[in-house]
């Protein structure tokens, strides 16, 4: 095994969302944010988690949403269908606060060994970013107050860097002992896991570094090392992570996303 | 600790005094065309809030009357948003954006990348909070957001020591909107005014505006307001005008009532660079007069298979 990618029958997007799923745990409430997340989220409910208590920052809590998902689906009818209750932003939010929400699911666009997340600009200049994005959104409340956020990347070697350009929603911060609650951020809060196309990492208790814990079959802890800016600290033994299961797969492609808008094509 | 970013900051006694002075108690008859609203309503330089997001019942029909009357160097508001930045930005109304969650498409950040409309990073969740701070008459509230990051450092907010605790909170300024714009599902000609479905912050939004434009689907009798309070999410005295304006959330959906124009956002989020949007504008916007104008423009037909098409009705009633 050369530790390259390998030929596959799913895209790397279908594997992310396919690993998100497999860690959210049943009978938990799950924040969820915009596109991958909202897949994984609903993959979860669909095959393994069909108690979980979804929460929208728009004020939805524990819908089940209707499927197949649309672009751009975010706060309308098939968002909310069949919710407990439909409520604010402001309810949502004290919701997290309160210590209500175990998990929040989060993408970006870049990360640092810490957890902490860029999804506002590329740069250095902040009034003259080289590439804007869509700023926090509800992120960085997500990161700030829900008990555990897993956070979604895609594998490339820029977007894990030392340091990043902007850091728009916390991990661990500077990742000194309890920076967190010396900031004023809830105690026992932070970054929990992040997945990636290629790999899955934890953050080591003594430290609050990203450690490598396990790879993609056909992928070698070398492999992840090398495509990462910044270098991970990695467990003593590494875990295979099998690829989407032919179930997961068929629910994603024919029940999910027919279209192909988020998961797209091999 | 202070956050650079600029803010409007609203002296929360005047903001009373305004309200007390402005916002009448007195059930009138507020029912009146878009134009004269937003002529009324709407002026350069005004702090400007709207609810939900442009894809879910936004205020698309008073946003693209704001584009029409060319409204200048408005300051928006961006707490839960995806074409509605971009709209305004692309008519050339806006000279600053509060960000929670900066819009979409590529017409909108280009032009905060090339410095055209300057940015203010908050997070949708503080800037849904800063809405209840004015709502409540007080000049800010705390959270435990924002803090430790460069979101803080860019945004308005201030870290402080929480005087009972002595832990570090942080504090978001009240916001007072010049104006607020909300589509709604029904009102009375008074401004009480119903919506169903989830929402951002339209209470808090209305409350601790000085103006309001609703736009609604339609127009109900205070009498059946009256049958169903518990239905009503804005007291009319919020409200400083009615605007009628059925299908005024299009090209998006308002949940229960008619689904997405896909084939007109595409239309909307394939404009790239200026002349496309330029040619999008001229059509759908300057080229049209009014609402009804647009309606006759986007077709019959097209509006009623968008109402067939939403196939999901539970929950989208009184």
């Amino acid at each position: 095994m050369s530790g390259k990618p390998t030929e596959r029958n799913y895209t790397e997007v279908e594997f992310m969302i396919c690993l998100a799923a497999r860690l959210i745990e049943d009978q938990r409430s799950v924040f969820v944010g915009y596109g991958m997340p909202q897949i994984a989220a609903i993959l979860a409910q669909k095959l393994y988690a069909p108690r979980i208590c979804q929460v929208y920052e728009y004020g939805a809590i524990g819908p089940e949403v209707a499927t197949p998902f649309r672009r751009n689906m975010m706060a309308d009818a098939r968002n909310s269908y069949r919710s407990f209750a439909w409520t604010t932003m402001n309810t949502m939010i004290a919701t997290a606060s309160s210590g209500y929400i175990d998990y929040g699911i989060l993408g970006a666009a870049q990360i640092d060994p810490f957890g902490n997340i860029n999804s506002t600009m590329i740069g250095k200049d902040y009034t003259r970013p080289k590439l804007r994005f869509t700023g926090s959104g509800g992120g960085n409340e997500v990161a700030s107050l829900c008990w555990k956020t897993i956070l979604i990347m895609e594998h490339e070697k820029r977007r894990f860097l030392e340091k990043i350009d902007f850091v728009t929603s916390p991990g661990y911060l500077d990742g000194s002992e309890q920076a967190r609650e010396r900031a004023g951020l809830p105690r026992g809060t932070g970054p929990h896991r992040v997945i990636t196309s290629i790999a899955l990492f934890d953050f080591d208790a003594a430290t609050r570094r990203m450690r490598l814990i396990a790879t993609r079959e056909d992928i070698t802890p070398e492999f992840v090392v090398e495509n990462m800016e910044f270098k991970p600290l990695v467990a003593p033994s590494i875990d295979r992570l099998k690829p989407p299961t032919p179930d997961e797969l068929r629910i994603l492609r024919e029940e999910i996303d027919p279209e192909r808008v988020v998961i797209g094509r091999v | 600790m202070s956050g650079a970013g600029e803010v409007r900051l609203s002296d929360v006694d005047a903001a009373r005094e305004w309200m007390r002075d402005n916002k009448s108690r007195a059930p009138v008859d507020k029912v009146m065309s878009e134009h004269e609203a937003v002529a009324r309503f709407v002026h350069d330089g005004d702090y400007v809030s709207y609810d939900l997001s442009s894809m879910v019942r936004g205020p698309m029909s008073l946003e693209r009357e704001i584009v029409r009357q060319r409204r200048k160097n408005l300051w928006l508001a961006a707490k839960f948003t995806l074409l509605d930045s971009t709209l305004l930005v692309a008519g050339g109304c806006v000279s600053k954006i509060d960000v929670g969650f900066a819009g979409l498409g590529r017409t909108l950040f280009s032009a905060i990348e090339t410095g055209k409309v300057q940015v203010i990073d908050w997070s949708n969740g503080t800037l849904a909070l800063r809405h209840l701070a004015g709502a409540m008459g007080v000049p800010f509230l705390p959270t435990r957001a924002l803090l430790g990051t460069d979101t803080f450092k860019h945004s308005g907010a201030k870290v402080v020591e929480d005087p009972f605790t002595g832990k570090k909170v942080c504090l978001v300024p009240a916001i007072h909107p010049n104006v607020a714009i909300i589509h709604v599902n029904q009102c009375d000609m008074f401004g009480n005014a119903r919506i169903f479905g989830p929402s951002i912050s339209p209470v808090e939004t209305a409350m601790a505006s000085k103006s309001v434009i609703v736009s609604t689907e339609e127009i109900i009798t205070t009498e059946e307001i009256k049958k169903n309070p518990g239905r009503t999410t804005l007291p009319y005295y919020l409200v400083s005008a009615v605007v009628v304006a059925p299908h005024g959330a299009h090209p998006g959906t308002v949940p229960g009532l008619y689904t997405y124009d896909s084939g007109h956002l595409d239309e909307f989020f394939s404009a790239r660079d200026d002349a496309t949007m330029k040619k999008y504008l001229d059509k759908y916007v300057y080229g049209v007069k009014s609402h009804d104008e647009y309606l006759a423009l986007i077709g019959k037909e097209k509006l009623q298979s968008l109402r067939e098409n939403e196939m999901i009705r539970e929950g989208y009633s009184a």
